[in-house]
């Protein structure tokens, strides 16, 4: 797998927020108290060991390299092809609703599979994920939505929204695992990740600055416990299993189809 | 969900089933509907939408941009990819300019006040209707008290057209930018007189990228945000440039400063003539450059020589080594030193003056003049003139006596009439009565420090009307209000930068305008008709742009054709040795002659501005990255960012007080004028005898439904200006407040001594 990453270079961001607002644009994230893909906190002034910072916490989903939000999605899993365009190479797995793509290793959802449940928003222990109630209809409570390291844009060829309007240049996106790419580059400069003894799940947002600004981001984002699964999602996933398995066998007609479709418009 | 619910569910997800992805390592991973029916389909984002080019208006720095439309909707701002200074990027600002087209607080139709002035109550009328009360008033204004009883305050590019209706009505009174008066009027004077150009005006020719080292007083960049000078400036701090940052609060670019010096308020210039002195003795200038370049050295050198480090460490509250350290930093990297003017320079009345002349010698002493890293010179772009947009010539009566020849401010009229010197008149009709008021592009209820005096001008007015696309307090006490359009639904006039890689672009509309709304061109014309003012000829904008694009041998349609935008070669550096600067001599004069002239310092000396009154504490101010003056703090996304302000307070002053972070308080200043309640910040970040807060929150508006009530406006805490002596701008760093927590008055402890030198500010009522 050749990871996708992002670095968060503290040193040159001035915490002017475009990120954020870039991001609600690109995809009309509506306006609505804990809805957004990509937020920035701003942390301080305060007392560090190495003196005083005034830093900023620009976060969004890490794509962990083990999520916790993937295993926690009641959805009975289907199977599913995952192709790699450049290689051709395939891998048949079982996902839920939600899932970490063996190739690129982002982590996506299944908007027309979710529930809304929000058992995997709980499962989060950066917060990286909502329900958007708007998207509720007959089947569902809403969408779980997060942060998709704007996969639809660079399969065009683009920079994610928020690393194309980034004033200052202080988001650098890539390939973790590539030794060329600046990514790589950061890591060897000793990027870090927000990960603390109970909390490792492999986060690939990684950042960089002063150890200052490090230590005050790491004292007050980075998620010291995971979260407790939430008893009533539980409950509502146990209620749901059985009726999942029929949906599953019903998925399968649906997803040689998909796969039939993804390989046409890649021949055009 | 219950299960009957869920079982509903599953039958409509079996037509609707299934995406798979397709891992692109090489960068492209596409998602797939499973079939069209009922299925969300893939996120296509602001993708495959119509691109239109054209110039941002969030803030006056006016980036290249492109608006993405789909559906007719604009959905999403970005940079213009062929822009050399911001390329893709937009700020948090120019990202929201969509919120303000779909705004609901807009205003849509001309409105007429039916209530009393200030109280908000209005009628729709029509724009004829519009336009004719406001060319009667103007005639009626003028035949019973004379033309220059019209007065106008603008800001940004939609008032430049009405600009010429009030020119043409032969007021002396038609430019009174307070985005001068009020802004960066004193440093633009310095720099003019010292280096022979306005080296920070509404352009600044600040070499940040190629420095060595670079000093900010109180300036925020970053906080403070012009893409281009975040750009540069990064690209300096990532070049390895040194950044020394005075300032009482830390700032943003105090956090990655290399010194940080937290300056007691008011006391810039001591520290700036203590350094100048320094610099001199040891040795530390460009010898040659001063020989060659500049006058009154030896004036200067004898002028500073009372100032000494230790002297200013005392004044300035400052360790001495720091202040070493600094200037020392900035001697190394001289002539790639960039001495930065900030902005905003109306701070303690007399001194702002002589503060940024300071910057300007320090400069000079350098050798920073015309080299890289240093401050530069514009290169024009060259353009044609469309007659068009303007009125025909007429020949106005001077006014006797003038506001602008007789001030008692001998700079002012340089640039047009003193701000305060026109609330001044319609407050006292000294020297004349002004009674009739168009504003423009700027709320001078928020923007002037005392709108009590505002106000009161205000109500002594026969008439006043503005130009708004949101109702903010001076559209509340407006006779009438025109819908202005949003800078994405017209054009305007062409934008030529003369910065380090010049360009020119075209703002255009990027959607049709939103409800009965007309463009500023527009506006004019037909207020020109109603007046019988001739001109504004052209057809239309298009008509006079396509006339002045001559001039750079362009069409509009040649223009878009190559992205909206062309780039010209710059000439920012000059061989020190061949340097001619705008003054008179050709030479940077670091004794400025023409201040001497009219009896003011022709080099700065130390002055000090009061010091707080016994249990209250100085305010100051400055700016959010998220918002642009007091202008957009109703927009859905720039309020969700930010949707109020909060206090800084010192952390040691807050525990003495009992305060606790987040904690709502009540701020009360020397006049006992209060603020809305507002949350504090504790934290070391601050000096414990300053306060500060961001600008602009606190609207009074009730037409502004998201903005209105949250967070606190500073300038309703301003009521004691001091106007300086040069061009007349009235002082906003001269006020203090204490606490009011749980209706109790709180004193704030002083915990840094006030050296004798520095008078005590006496309070009226304390």
């Amino acid at each position: 797998m050749n990871q996708y990453a992002m670095i968060i270079d503290l040193d040159r961001c001035v915490g002017c927020h475009a990120c954020s607002i870039a991001c609600r644009a690109e995809w009309q994230i509506p306006v609505k108290e804990g809805y957004r893909r990509n937020w920035v906190r701003r942390l301080g002034p305060a007392q560090t060991s190495r003196g005083l910072s005034y830093t900023f916490y620009p976060g969004l989903c890490n794509h962990c390299d083990h999520p916790a939000c993937v295993d926690a999605c009641p959805a009975d899993p289907v199977p599913v092809t995952f192709k790699d365009v450049k290689t051709g190479k395939t891998v048949d797995m079982e996902v839920a609703a939600t899932w970490k793509d063996p190739f690129n290793g982002t982590v996506q959802i299944d908007k027309n599979r979710c529930l809304g449940c929000g058992a995997c928003a709980d499962a989060c222990p950066y917060g990286a994920r909502y329900v958007n109630v708007e998207l509720a209809d007959d089947d569902s409570e809403g969408k779980a939505d997060k942060c998709t390291f704007c996969m639809p844009r660079v399969g065009k060829g683009l920079q994610p929204a928020c690393v194309q309007t980034c004033i200052a240049d202080a988001r650098i996106f890539g390939l973790r695992d590539d030794p060329k790419s600046e990514v790589a580059a950061y890591l060897k400069k000793g990027a870090k990740r927000l990960e603390s003894k109970n909390v490792k799940i492999g986060p690939n947002v990684y950042y960089f600055g002063h150890k200052k600004d490090l230590e005050l981001l790491d004292k007050l984002e980075t998620p010291q416990e995971m979260p407790e699964a939430n008893s009533r999602r539980i409950m509502l996933a146990k209620m749901l299993k059985p009726t999942l398995g029929k949906v599953a066998q019903l998925g399968i007609a649906g997803i040689a189809a998909t796969t039939l479709i993804g390989s046409e418009d890649k021949e055009e | 969900m219950n299960r009957r619910h869920f079982l509903k569910m599953s039958a409509a997800t079996a037509a609707a089933m299934a995406v798979t992805a397709t891992g692109d390592v090489g960068g492209g991973n596409l998602f797939r509907p499973a079939t069209a029916r009922a299925a969300i389909g893939p996120e296509t984002g602001s993708m495959g939408a119509k691109e239109i080019t054209s110039v941002c208006e969030m803030c006056f720095w006016r980036c290249p941009i492109v608006g993405k439309v789909k559906d007719g909707k604009l959905i999403k701002i970005e940079g213009n990819p062929k822009s050399p200074v911001n390329g893709t990027r937009v700020c948090a600002r120019g990202n929201s300019g969509v919120q303000l087209v779909y705004d609901p607080d807009r205003v849509k139709t001309p409105l007429k006040r039916v209530g009393a002035r200030g109280e908000g109550k209005w009628a729709k009328i029509s724009w004829d209707e519009a336009l004719g009360e406001i060319a009667h008033n103007m005639q009626q204004v003028k035949k019973k008290y004379g033309p220059h009883a019209l007065a106008y305050f603008d800001h940004g590019a939609s008032a430049e057209f009405m600009r010429g209706i009030f020119k043409a009505m032969g007021t002396e009174n038609f430019t009174s930018e307070p985005a001068f008066y009020q802004c960066v009027g004193p440093a633009a004077l310095a720099y003019l007189n010292t280096v022979g150009y306005v080296t920070t005006g509404t352009r600044q020719y600040n070499d940040m990228g190629h420095a060595k080292a670079m000093l900010l007083v109180a300036s925020h960049i970053g906080e403070n945000v012009h893409v281009s000078h975040v750009r540069e400036f990064i690209q300096g701090m990532s070049n390895g440039a040194k950044l020394i940052v005075v300032d009482p609060r830390f700032s943003a670019p105090a956090n990655k400063a290399h010194i940080y010096l937290p300056i007691r308020p008011g006391t810039d210039t001591a520290l700036m003539l203590a350094w100048i002195n320094y610099v001199i003795r040891n040795n530390l200038y460009d010898k040659k450059f001063v020989a060659n370049n500049c006058e009154g050295f030896d004036q200067l050198k004898t002028e500073v020589k009372g100032y000494s480090m230790e002297w200013a460490a005392g004044i300035c509250d400052l360790k001495i080594e720091d202040m070493k350290a600094a200037i020392l930093e900035l001697a190394k990297a001289a002539p790639n030193v960039n001495i930065h003017p900030g902005r905003h320079a109306t701070w303690y009345g007399k001194g702002d003056v002589g503060r940024h002349q300071s910057y300007a010698i320090l400069t000079a002493l350098f050798g920073a003049v015309g080299v890289p890293g240093g401050i530069y010179f514009p290169t024009p772009v060259k353009l044609g003139k469309a007659e068009c947009p303007e009125p025909e010539e007429v020949e106005t009566a001077e006014a006797d006596p003038s506001m602008k020849e007789d001030s008692e401010y001998p700079f002012s009229s340089i640039f047009g009439t003193t701000t305060r010197d026109i609330i001044n008149a319609a407050l006292t009709g000294k020297p004349y009565p002004v009674k009739l008021l168009g504003v423009n592009g700027v709320n001078i209820i928020q923007t002037l420090p005392n709108p009590y005096d505002t106000m009161k001008a205000i109500k002594n007015l026969d008439f006043i009307f503005c130009e708004e696309m949101m109702a903010g307090e001076t559209a509340l006490w407006s006779d009438i209000i025109l819908p202005d359009s949003v800078y994405l639904e017209r054009y305007d006039g062409l934008y030529a930068y003369d910065g380090l890689t010049p360009y020119l672009t075209v703002r255009q509309p990027v959607v049709k305008p939103m409800f009965d709304v007309k463009s500023p061109y527009w506006i004019a014309q037909n207020l020109a008709k109603k007046l019988g003012i001739k001109g504004y000829t052209c057809k239309d904008e298009e008509e006079f742009l396509n006339e002045e694009l001559k001039g750079a041998g362009l069409t509009l349609a040649k223009l878009n054709s190559r992205g909206g935008l062309v780039t010209y070669p710059g000439n920012p550096y000059r061989d020190p040795k061949k340097l001619k600067v705008g003054t008179e001599s050709g030479k940077i004069q670091l004794s400025v002659e023409e201040f001497d002239d009219e009896d003011l310092d022709a080099i700065p000396k130390f002055e000090p501005t009061p010091a707080p009154p016994k249990g209250y504490t100085r305010l100051v101010y400055g700016r959010a990255p998220m918002h642009t003056f007091s202008r957009t703090m109703n927009n859905l996304w720039l309020h969700n960012e930010m949707p109020e302000n909060k206090l800084w307070l010192n952390d040691k002053v807050a525990a003495r007080l009992s305060i606790k972070n987040d904690e709502e308080i009540i701020l009360e200043n020397q006049d006992g004028k209060r603020s809305n309640p507002i949350k504090v910040l504790v934290t070391p970040g601050i000096r414990p005898d300053t306060v500060f807060m961001y600008h602009g929150f606190g609207s009074k508006s009730k037409h502004l439904s998201r903005a209105y009530g949250k967070g606190a406006a500073d300038g309703f805490l301003m009521p004691t200006v001091v106007q300086a002596p040069f061009i007349g701008a009235a002082s906003q760093r001269t006020n203090f407040v204490r606490i009011i927590k749980d209706g109790k008055t709180l004193n704030i402890p002083e915990l840094v001594a006030v050296p004798n030198e520095i008078p005590r500010y006496e309070s009226k009522i304390a």
